[in-house]
């Protein structure tokens, strides 16, 4: 037998007093000389010996009482066996597990995964005991405890439950076992019992690292355990991706988008429909003819910008049995118009090649709204750098601290910087005035020329080390020979910033080509290299008017075009100290969730911890402020649905003891045998507060007996009256 | 019951105790019951008038009423109740059990007040008094006398005594009895802790030598009320079996125990013609006399005064 508040057995030391109490009275005999002991006769000793006697029974019935019902709110639980002759009634404790990742929305088998676990869920609460403790835990993104530690209610459980929807986020399946152990832990049952309902995502198992094993394993220590697999068929087609992929986000312009659309199912899915909404208004849609089972088919979907502002944009497939992957989402910032400035420190070279690139057009065709010049170093103070988007300062020997104030300044408020190595570039004073503060402007401190030649004299080729930013996204499909004529001969060595990360380095060697960091609501990217034909050939490839034609359609963007996950935090930044303490956003659903504004390494921020939903969010810097769309997508990894079969389930479950039950049948008489745990707190204390009232009738009665003799008139004869009476 | 006697201060038997000469004690209680008094509250012992007859040759010349020959030139002889001096024994029960005292006061100590102060009113009427102390046997007899130097003797009587059970009552009674060489006023001062019947057959005895006996029962108040409260071991002074118990639950045996005993004990005292008062240790000597006194008073024609 063991308790579920132990602690209070130390209650049972109370039990003592009363004992102790009838001890030190008894030692606290008073005596006397007595003369009329005749009257204290056999009578009156046999009396005074059943007085002894019922005392002794009453408080043996007190103790006995006491005793029991500090054993009632100890908890006395047991399971059968040597103490199945102690009284109880079944009880257990229940936490249900309830995998509520989207890919449980897959509606396969008539109905959704989900809705199918919750039948499970009705099947395991069919057999909880009223009062009994019960909890509910959604397992996904956040995991969201739905009931804890409730005493069981079945219409309360049953409307609370049938609230719970799949969330849009994945299943971390390595956190269930220590999710649901928590739960476990908070509860206080004579058996507990721990149920994980599943779709078994082949995904999210395949993922699973022995530590995920390990801690169901512990899990089987604490509580009986059951797996309550609800498989599904594997048939899913998912819009992975939305990525721009060319084209500059300025009204009047097209871009062209391009969707990917994977098949996760394991038969060939024909003629997919892909529709591009713009705000809601479809504006193009491609036909994919037939996708390969676990193939992806990418269709390009080209967005006209009419108006300037943020534009929502959507790539959308239907007739899928899990909507959730479905559709993908972007946000466009569109620009009125797009101005570059570049600031030219070298012999003329750089500043040349840079506009080339930049106004480089398959229709060889000018555009009014899009405006690159190039104007000598010297002349930049003169510059308004306001109408400017981004600035390029290729070669530039030296800068004024006022310079670097303006530059900074220019950058937070959300432009762009590229900055380009050469020959005049004085490092020191660059170094000084740059990369030094707590927020230096250049995502790396410069160092040493090096040469990164060959032993035959050739520069080395370039490598991606971010194949999957948004200024790589061209260079991939990019013919390999192509890309890798380009060849670096020689680069700055340089001392990244702690902030900064590398986007395109050398083959080989891996030494950084291309950093990028954020500064304010900005972007800053810094070549190693020269932008004239000294140090590579960059400028003469077909690669460097991409990248750099790349780079200005990031930079010209705006904070939150980058799509997020579900679960990504969602940050505002401010270019200075905003009047109102908090921004606010706005869910998918309509809520409006309020953030306060918090200073962070001397910049301003507004951060949304975890975006719970699928869908566009609206980012405000106060109530009243125009609001900024934020595509918040789900991953793509979770529309992979497929489950485990039974055998590879086993397989996965080999040595751990955890009872499997595939059907509601298995499930009810899996929880039939297994429901061993029975409660006694109730016997106890229904006997100790029975052993009290006898205790206390037998006490009246012996007081009412008393009064009543008490009310009787006094046999003994007033002195001296008794003379006149004889 | 002291309802129809005046305000008096009464004095408390602790303060008796105090005052160590037994003479100067029965003094002060019996003096001061006199005070304010139109008539003396001790008829009954004395020797009383009775009426006048015509004076017949032979008669006593000291018996004539001169002053009614005065008045009528007649002689007239004075004729009395009793010629003789009155004799008075008090019997003072010395056994172990009569030194208990609940208070300060033993009902032994409260009996040597009693008898003094009974003594002081005897003698005081020019009556005679003796003093017989017994437990187990009678310890000591003193024959009566008109002296007031009597009440010493009882002190020292009493103060001689070494306390020891008695056994049987009825045998002290009867050895008494043989000792007393006239009829007498016998007053019995006891707290009767024994048999029933064997008390009645004692003071059987003393009636059927002709003496007119006075039971004063001697009692303290807690073995007349029993309030105890809490654990007690109770040690018998004659050597009982003690006994250890919870006196405040078994009171209701005790008391109806102790009245049927009293019940008994007055049964046979009407029965015996044997005039019984209860005596509380606890109330002032002087009160009790009192009212003792009173009550003799108005039971004058009861049954012991109908057989002097």
């Amino acid at each position: 037998m063991s308790f579920l508040n132990p602690l209070l057995l130390f209650a049972g030391l109370g039990l003592g007093l009363p004992i102790l109490a009838h001890l030190l009275n008894r030692q606290k005999v008073k005596r006397t000389e007595w003369a009329a002991m005749q009257f204290l006769n056999r009578n009156v000793r046999v009396r005074s010996r059943q007085i002894r006697l019922r005392d002794l029974l009453l408080l043996c019935l007190r103790c006995l009482a006491l005793l029991l019902l500090v054993l009632a709110l100890a908890r006395p639980a047991s399971r059968d066996g040597a103490m199945s002759w102690i009284p109880g009634e079944p009880r257990a404790g229940v936490v249900i597990g309830l995998d509520a990742s989207f890919s449980m929305a897959h509606g396969g088998e008539g109905a959704t995964r989900f809705d199918r676990a919750l039948d499970q869920v009705e099947v395991i609460s069919g057999r909880i005991r009223p009062g009994d403790p019960v909890s509910v835990i959604l397992l996904g993104g956040e995991d969201k405890v739905l009931i804890r530690n409730m005493a069981f209610d079945r219409e309360r459980f049953r409307e609370l439950v049938q609230k719970a929807q799949p969330v849009p986020a994945g299943l971390n399946l390595d956190r269930v076992p220590r999710r649901l152990r928590e739960l476990v832990g908070d509860m206080e049952a004579p058996q507990k019992e721990v149920y994980f309902i599943t779709d078994v995502q082949a995904r999210d198992w395949r993922r699973s690292s022995a530590r995920f094993q390990e801690a169901l394993a512990d899990l089987r220590g604490d509580a009986e355990a059951f797996m309550v697999p609800v498989p599904g068929v594997a048939a899913n087609l998912a819009v992975t991706e939305l990525d721009l992929v060319s084209g500059t986000l300025r009204k009047g312009t097209t871009a062209r988008y391009q969707a990917t659309v994977k098949n996760c199912g394991t038969d060939p899915v024909a003629n997919v429909e892909v529709q591009c909404r713009v705000e809601g208004v479809q504006i193009d849609s491609k036909t994919i003819p037939v996708i390969a089972a676990g193939a992806s088919e990418t269709v390009s979907l080209f967005v006209p910008f009419h108006n300037a502002g943020p534009t929502r944009i959507t790539a959308e497939i239907t007739g899928d049995l899990l909507a959730t992957d479905n559709v993908r989402r972007a946000v466009a910032v569109v620009r009125d118009r797009v101005s570059v400035l570049c600031v030219d420190g070298s012999n003329g070279d750089a500043g040349r090649l840079i506009v080339s690139a930049l106004l480089a057009r398959s229709d060889g065709a000018r555009d009014e709204d899009y405006l690159v010049r190039s104007v000598p170093w010297l002349a930049l103070p003169s510059q308004n750098l306001d109408e400017v988007d981004v600035i390029v300062l290729a070669d530039v020997p030296e800068i004024t601290p006022q310079q670097v104030g303006q530059l900074s300044r220019h950058v937070r408020q959300g432009n762009g910087l590229v900055w380009f190595a050469g020959q005049n570039v004085k490092a020191a004073v660059w170094n000084e005035r740059t990369a030094s503060g707590a927020n230096p402007l250049l995502p790396a401190k410069l160092g040493p020329l090096v040469d990164t030649s060959t032993k035959l004299g050739a520069g080395r080729p370039l490598d991606p080390a971010m194949p999957d930013h948004s200024v790589c996204l061209p260079l991939r499909s990019l013919p390999e020979d192509l890309f890798s004529e380009t060849r670096f001969l020689t680069r700055l060595d340089v001392e990244p910033t702690p902030s900064s990360f590398p986007i395109l380095s050398l083959a080989g060697s891996g030494a950084p080509i291309l950093l990028e960091h954020s500064l304010g609501r900005g972007h800053v990217f810094q070549f190693t290299t020269s932008a004239d034909t000294d140090w590579n050939n960059m400028a003469q490839t077909p690669v460097f008017p991409m990248l750099m034609q790349q780079i200005v359609t990031y930079l010209a963007g705006r904070e939150f075009e980058q799509p997020r996950v579900v679960g990504d935090s969602l940050s505002l930044s401010y270019v200075e100290q905003p009047d109102a303490s908090d921004a606010v956003f706005d869910t998918p659903s309509g809520d409006t969730i309020t953030v306060p504004v918090r200073e962070h390494r001397n910049q301003f921020v507004a951060m949304l911890e975890n975006a719970r939903e699928a869908g566009f969010y609206v980012a405000r810097v106060s109530v009243q402020a125009p609001g900024m769309p934020v595509a918040v997508n789900v991953d793509p990894g979770e529309s992979d649905v497929v489950s485990l079969t039974a055998s590879e389930l086993n397989t996965n479950l080999e040595g751990i003891d955890i009872t499997v039950a595939a059907s509601d049948a298995e499930l009810a008489a899996a929880i039939d045998t297994n429901r061993t745990g029975r409660s006694s707190w109730r016997q106890f204390m229904i006997a100790g507060l029975a052993l009290l009232l006898i205790e206390c009738f037998f006490a009246d009665r012996l007081r009412s007996r008393k009064q009543k003799r008490g009310r009787q008139p006094d046999p003994v004869p007033e002195t001296l009256t008794g003379a006149q009476d004889a | 019951m002291s309802e129809h006697l005046p305000e008096t201060n009464y004095l408390d038997p602790e303060v008796l105790q105090s005052l160590g000469d037994l003479e100067l004690v029965a003094r002060e209680v019996v003096e001061g019951l006199r005070v304010g008094s139109h008539r003396s509250p001790l008829r009954g012992f004395s020797t009383e008038f009775a009426h006048h007859r015509q004076y017949s040759p032979g008669d006593a010349i000291r018996d004539l009423d001169w002053r009614v020959f005065g008045r009528t030139d007649r002689y007239y002889t004075k004729l009395y109740e009793a010629e003789t001096n009155f004799d008075c024994t008090i019997l003072v029960d010395a056994s172990a059990s009569m030194n208990y005292g609940s208070g300060k006061v033993s009902k032994l100590e409260y009996a040597k007040f009693l008898a003094a102060s009974l003594a002081y009113v005897v003698l005081k009427q020019r009556d005679s008094v003796g003093l017989s102390v017994f437990d187990s046997e009678v310890r000591a007899y003193l024959p009566p006398r008109s002296a007031m130097g009597v009440i010493l003797q009882i002190d020292k009587l009493l103060r001689e005594v070494v306390s020891t059970p008695k056994t049987s009552i009825a045998q002290q009674l009867h050895d008494i009895a043989l000792m007393m060489k006239r009829r007498s006023f016998v007053i019995l001062i006891s707290d009767l802790f024994t048999d029933v019947d064997d008390i009645i057959a004692g003071l059987d005895h003393l009636r059927h030598d002709g003496h007119n006996v006075v039971v004063l029962h001697t009692l303290d108040p807690y073995e007349l009320e029993f309030p105890f409260k809490g654990i007690w071991q109770f040690d018998g002074l004659e050597g009982e079996e003690p006994l250890t118990t919870q006196p405040e639950r078994i009171r209701d045996d005790y008391l109806a125990s102790f009245g049927e005993y009293m019940e008994a004990l007055k049964e046979g005292c009407v029965a015996s013609h044997v005039d019984y008062t209860t005596i509380d240790t606890s109330r002032p000597l002087d009160a009790v006399l009192s009212e003792f006194f009173h009550l003799r008073q108005s039971t004058l024609n009861g049954p012991s005064a109908a057989r002097p």
